[in-house]
């Protein structure tokens, strides 16, 4: 465990994960590394489209924005703020155990399972919160566009919160949907690891799923400040 | 593969083997510390009221919390030069997409203000003499319109007094030669 373990200078050495048309495995992982990281480009495109419109409405009816961000719940944005990061964490370490674990070994692959298990867990976590949130919000009518019916509820926000909650729920929905796709991913990669098929000859998989994680965390490092927090 | 190869600016000797690097545990959980605290600190910041200012200080702490994440979770920091590469040329195209928008979102009114876009247009039309939008904003054809019609400031109470439905005719006519 020093600071630098190149555990995988297997040059010379057969590696069985190297897929035909490369040279070896550390062509065949950056390949894949930033293939992956063309995608999250990708993202963060589609994403910040959202952001911007949520500053451009934040710009164009301050008072509106702030008088209905009052209703989000902050405990509930702040429990899954530190559920993510932790659920960060648990990723990261993940992937080090794939880096240093040993081809064929019971215990490292049990550690990987170990770690995804744990990341599985908060990205359960965080989905539940957001289903008691949600279902607040659909109680009391607080909900997109045609659909508002707050002030049915007797709750009378300012300016045009219709429309403060068409941004809530898209740019929360996103991503909950990516929270979502991420746990299906982690399973996948979970039964994978089951197989022994990661290790330090081959973790590529492993990374990539946790690059995708660590954005999801990243676009919600954004969110909550911006829905729940602000002033 | 005698192509040559750089990491970090020196070249290395076999470009195609594994550059991974595998940070320590501790540096993991002192990352993890760090952004429990950085949201503690947005949290925190949220209740006092720092006014005007609280947007970008709110920003600036999630930008810091992003940039651990992406530095040391997301392994750019001693990742290959590539994957940097790519994730900063996205964000500077955020910063192009968001930069233009906002200007044009926030300027525009006081541009079509100051120039009297359409104010000069309505005032026109309601005058009964009104070149069709746009002529009136561009000086060669204003000039052509003008040289045509006569001047506007003089033209426009004698045609006043006339009526505006010919005149408005006439202005139509004068947009179809354009």
């Amino acid at each position: 465990m020093s600071d630098s373990t190149h555990a995988a200078h297997t040059d010379g050495e057969h590696n069985p994960y190297v897929a035909h048309h490369f040279d070896n495995m550390g062509q065949q992982a950056g390949a894949a590394k930033l293939g992956m990281w063309l995608f999250l480009a990708t993202e963060l495109l589609m994403f910040s489209g959202l952001f911007l419109a949520y500053f451009i409405c934040r710009m164009w009816y301050p008072d509106m924005v702030l008088g209905a961000h009052e209703y989000l719940s902050k405990t509930a944005g702040g429990i899954n703020t530190c559920v993510l990061l932790f659920s960060s964490w648990t990723m990261a370490m993940a992937v080090r155990s794939a880096q240093v674990g040993k081809p064929g070994s019971k215990e490292d692959a049990a550690k990987i399972k170990k770690y995804l298990l744990l990341t599985l867990l908060c990205a359960g976590v965080f989905l539940v919160v957001k289903y008691f949130e949600y279902s607040a919000k659909f109680e009391h009518g607080m909900l997109p566009g045609k659909f508002y019916t707050a002030h049915l509820h007797g709750y009378e926000i300012e300016g045009l919160p219709h429309i403060f909650f068409g941004i809530y729920f898209i740019m929360t929905g996103l991503h909950g949907v990516h929270v979502l796709v991420g746990m299906g991913i982690m399973i996948w990669i979970y039964l994978r690891a089951s197989r022994g098929e990661f290790s330090h000859q081959n973790y590529a998989g492993v990374e990539n799923t946790g690059l995708y994680w660590h954005l999801v965390d990243l676009v919600w490092i954004f969110l909550f400040p911006l829905l729940y927090l602000v002033k | 593969m005698s192509a040559q190869a750089y990491l970090k600016g020196k070249e290395i000797e076999n470009p195609v083997e594994v550059h991974h690097h595998v940070a320590p545990v501790s540096l993991y959980v002192i990352i993890l510390m760090a952004l429990f605290g950085l949201t503690g600190l947005t949290y925190a910041v949220s209740f006092a009221n720092l006014g005007p200012l609280s947007l970008p200080v709110a920003m600036a702490v999630a930008a810091l919390k992003a940039s651990l994440v992406v530095a040391f979770f997301m392994h750019l920091k001693d990742d290959d030069r590539y994957n940097l590469f790519v994730f900063l040329g996205t964000l500077i195209f955020i910063g192009i997409f968001f930069g233009f928008t906002l200007f044009d979102m926030q300027a525009r009114d006081a541009l079509n203000d100051e120039q009297r876009t359409f104010v000069r247009a309505e005032d026109e039309r309601n005058a009964g003499n009104s070149p069709a939008v746009g002529i009136s904003n561009d000086p060669a054809r204003l000039a052509a319109w003008e040289a045509k019609h006569g001047s506007h400031d003089e033209g426009a109470e004698g045609e006043h007094a006339e009526g505006a439905e010919g005149e408005h005719a006439e202005g139509d006519k004068a947009e179809g030669e354009h």
